[in-house]
């Protein structure tokens, strides 16, 4: 499950560099790839929503399932979950699990 | 028999009795004809006893009987509810808003229902107009705020400006007989003397078809149906050279759409049109037929603009809901709720304040965005909204139908390109949904609401 969240965010990046939202190599997005916050993150507020908007919306077409990655509870975490493509994806399979009990 | 209320207009008919007056499945109907036949709709109406000031609805489309009963009703003071199929499953709620006494339905061309309800009208404002012998009409609003509110008018001044003779035109009922816009399309065509031509089936085909054989001069639609006809390519198919002027009103016009229509249409005129359920339609000149700017007023209106939104003082504005509070303020303003931009005498329609959408503190307007959109190759339609986002409050939420079969990913990435340098990087859509459904209502307007109504 997790690779498979991990390449769906990849390829949401691509799609992203392709349109000149998001400057990264994306030939070596990796799981330490940074995405928001801190020094590295290169992500800004809007390109981080479209990046979740559109992860959220390639989870309910790939699984089936309708889930909110941005919510409240993520949003106050004192370390972000949206800092890097692997802390995105723990995130993303967490919430997954809670949408399926 | 001598009428009261449309005297002017029977003296009108009567000195152009061998022309068309309305043109419904494919039959022509003359003056003379309507002449005789708001007389016989008196008559039956004295026969029928219904009573004079009664709240009567008209459940039917625009037929030559429809449009001769409505014009007997007004004459007989009657507080008149026009009502159409495409509120079918409203009906029951609407007639008891106006506390109808009695219904009419006309199916076709011919009178399908005349039923007394028992009920008898006594609300404040009906009473009055019935006491002062004034016919009234009630126009109820879409609704896409909720609840669909029922304005009331005195028909007395709405029929005044009627009086002043302007230029006839052979002109195409599209817009539906229980809108604001249909009623003033009717009332203006027939008190020039002009020719109605009705339209049973609203596509961009029938509609052209129509225009094409009985020489339309005017088509008053809205910018949806424009953008259907641009996509159906119908103007190629017919021979469209009578028609002299379009006008499009009811919604926000994307620049894109407009200039489009301008560039395969370049002799017709293009007008925008500004009218509201509440205050009638205004006199309006587009500043060209591809500029969105237009000078909005005439007599008996006076416009001002308070914080971005336009406010209108009307003459013939309705008495007020009835069922619901007045929106006037104290001296007699409405509140259009309408955002618009503002130069020398020219304003600019931005789009509903409540339609506005909020990212990040910046403020995107779905016309615009829209307007960008639809310029995209394969591009059908599109609809943009607000939608909540935790993060940045709100985000811009685009459905789109395209005709190019390329997967979500493909058109976002191919969008987020073509975006650039059109559009400045927060009102580029967040969300894009691709959908295979019509975007728009019955009556030809986009579906914004929530869950796609209107």
């Amino acid at each position: 499950m997790k690779d498979q969240i991990i390449s769906l965010i990849a390829e949401t990046l691509q799609e992203m560099n392709q349109s000149g939202e998001f400057t990264y190599e994306t030939d070596t997005i990796q799981g330490d790839t940074p995405l928001y916050g801190g020094i590295e993150g290169t992500l800004d507020s809007l390109g981080l929503v479209k990046l979740i908007v559109a992860v959220e919306q390639g989870i309910q077409d790939r699984l089936n399932i309708t889930v909110a990655l941005a919510d409240q509870k993520a949003l106050s975490q004192t370390r972000t979950p949206f800092r890097n493509v692997n802390t995105l994806a723990d995130h993303a399979i967490n919430v997954i699990g809670m949408a399926a009990t | 028999m001598k009428a009261t209320h449309i005297q002017f207009m029977l003296d009108r008919f009567q000195s152009h009795p061998e022309d068309d007056a309305i043109i419904w499945s494919d039959q022509r109907f003359s003056y003379g004809w309507l002449v005789n036949a708001v007389q016989d709709w008196m008559r039956q109406l004295d026969e029928q006893q219904v009573p004079r000031g009664a709240s009567v609805s008209l459940e039917a489309d625009f037929s030559p009987n429809a449009i001769a009963l409505l014009l007997a009703l007004i004459d007989r003071d009657c507080i008149l509810v026009p009502l159409t199929s495409s509120v079918e499953q409203k009906k029951p709620e609407f007639r008891a808003i106006c506390e109808v006494e009695v219904i009419l339905e006309i199916d076709g061309n011919q009178l399908k229902t005349y039923q007394t309800t028992g009920v008898k009208a006594s609300h404040p404002m009906i009473v009055r107009l019935k006491d002062a012998k004034h016919p009234g009409l009630v126009l109820f609003s879409s609704g896409s705020t909720g609840k669909n509110k029922a304005a009331l008018h005195d028909f007395v001044p709405l029929l005044e400006k009627f009086k002043v003779p302007r230029h006839s035109m052979r002109t195409i009922t599209f817009l539906l007989f229980d809108h604001i816009g249909g009623i003033n399309t009717l009332l203006y065509t027939l008190s020039n003397a002009g020719c109605v031509i009705t339209v049973n089936d609203r596509s961009p085909d029938a509609v052209c078809a129509t225009i094409e054989k009985f020489k339309a001069e005017l088509l008053p639609t809205s910018p949806t149906f424009i953008n259907l006809i641009l996509i159906t390519r119908a103007y190629e198919r017919y021979d469209l050279s009578s028609l002299k002027m379009i006008t499009y009103g009811t919604e926000v016009m994307p620049e894109s759409t407009l200039q489009r229509m301008h560039s395969v249409l370049p002799n017709v005129n293009l007008l925008q049109t500004y009218g509201l359920s509440e205050v009638g339609i205004l006199r309006s000149k587009s500043k060209t037929s591809d500029s969105l700017w237009m000078k909005i007023g005439g007599e008996g209106f006076q416009t001002r603009i308070v914080d971005g939104l336009l406010e209108i003082k009307a003459e013939s504005a309705m008495l007020g809901y009835l069922n619901h509070e007045s929106p006037f303020t104290e001296d007699g303003w409405f509140k259009t709720g309408d955002a618009v931009e503002v130069d020398g005498e020219y304003i600019r329609i931005l789009g509903r304040k409540s339609e506005i959408i909020n990212v990040g503190g910046e403020k995107v307007y779905p016309a615009e965005v829209e307007s960008v959109i639809l310029q995209m190759d394969g591009v059908e339609d599109a609809i943009v909204t607000g939608a909540e986002n935790p993060i940045i409050g709100k985000i811009v939420q685009l459905q789109v139908r395209i005709s190019t079969g390329e997967t979500l990913s493909e058109f976002r990435s191919r969008m987020g390109v073509f975006c650039q340098g059109r559009l400045e990087r927060f009102k580029i859509p967040q969300k894009v949904t691709l959908v295979t459904d019509d975007l728009h209502s019955e009556r030809f307007k986009k579906l914004r609401g929530k869950d796609g109504k209107n």
